[in-house]
């Protein structure tokens, strides 16, 4: 038999009067091993698919858990063995407790900062322009063969590259002083792709996360030129690392 | 600056995408139990794939958002100019 995972919880919290169904539909249960215990559903032979309806599964059932106590949540698609689980409780149950303390009467809160296009736009194109007139005088005084348009060309992709680090660098740390004192813990990417120049997620007492979201409304005030996307509370994917033991 | 806000369930479209970035590309893993099955798609390639989608999506559904909020002001406004009561609702 397999057993789909949602997540581990500290102890066996109050049966929940209903659980929400879980991936495929399948009924949700606890399954304890003692002082930890796993939210599971039974799992067929094949992996779970991708579907709206399975994540959204997933994240309601681990959703429902961080309303009783916080969780550490498994990522979406875990599946193990009863076996097999047991003895990846049993083998990691210091390092597990340890993150549960760590996370203990807390949620996630994200935050993403998007440059707002428009005035990425313009940005670019008086970047572009800069760039062009720096490419004429280049050109006039050296052969313009395509030798010269690669290293252009190359020159201007890590220009860019390196000012949006600075940028995101820039934009990490006025977030960091910004939430000084409420986020317990940051976890930051760095400009992870296309108009988003930062992702953050917050780990948050849960009695400060209206004060959170007051501080990060009033933090963006002064910022025109940028948006910020907050969502929230999650169960805490981004504060449960745990370094598996090897397996026996 | 707009700051955005929600809760899952407020904006359908924005949920799911948050979603995914939490749920696929982050927790516990038991080490090789992970398997996803799209196709013998490898679940890190996808959800680098989903993430790079949802950042376009993220900026698309904003942006649409805006230019609403700026035509019900445009609406509000034109409306106040010819001396009648704002519709929130329109």
């Amino acid at each position: 038999m397999n057993l789909y995972v949602y997540c581990l919880c500290e102890e066996s919290p109050e049966p929940a009067a209903e659980w929400p169904a879980g991936v495929d539909g399948a009924a949700v249960r606890l399954l304890s091993f003692g002082r930890l215990s796993a939210v599971v559903s039974e799992a067929g032979e094949q992996a779970a698919a991708i579907t709206d309806e399975n994540v959204l599964a997933h994240s309601r059932v681990t959703a429902a858990a961080l309303a009783r106590e916080t969780p550490l949540p498994f990522r979406f698609g875990t599946r193990a063995t009863p076996e097999r689980l047991a003895e990846y409780v049993s083998a990691n149950e210091a390092a597990l407790t340890a993150a549960l303390a760590r996370v203990r009467g807390c949620v996630e809160m994200s935050v993403k900062l998007l440059e707002d296009s428009r005035e990425e736009k313009r940005s670019e194109v008086a970047s572009q322009n800069s760039e062009l007139e720096s490419q004429n005088s280049v050109v006039e005084t050296a052969e313009g063969g395509r030798g010269t348009a690669f290293l252009l060309a190359k020159r201007r992709e890590m220009l860019g590259g390196e000012q949006a680090r600075r940028r995101a660098e820039e934009l990490a740390a006025w977030l960091a002083a910004g939430v000084a004192g409420l986020a317990r813990e940051t976890s930051v990417r760095v400009r992870p792709a296309g108009a988003i120049a930062l992702s953050a997620a917050h780990l948050v007492e849960r009695a400060r996360v209206a004060e959170y979201r007051a501080r990060l409304r009033a933090l963006g005030a002064g910022r025109p030129g940028l948006r910020l996307l907050t969502s929230g509370p999650w169960p805490p994917y981004s504060f449960g690392e745990v370094k598996a033991e090897a397996r026996p | 600056m707009a700051d955005e806000e929600f809760q899952l369930d407020e904006d359908e479209e924005l949920s799911l995408l948050e979603t995914l970035d939490h749920v696929l590309d982050r927790g516990l893993v038991i080490a090789g139990e992970v398997k996803i099955a799209v196709a013998d798609v490898d679940l890190i390639y996808l959800g680098l794939n989903l993430l790079l989608g949802s950042v376009e999506t993220v900026d698309r559904v904003l942006g649409e958002r805006e230019l609403r909020v700026e035509q019900l002001r445009a609406h509000s406004a034109a409306d106040v100019s010819r001396g009648e009561e704002p519709d929130e609702a329109r």
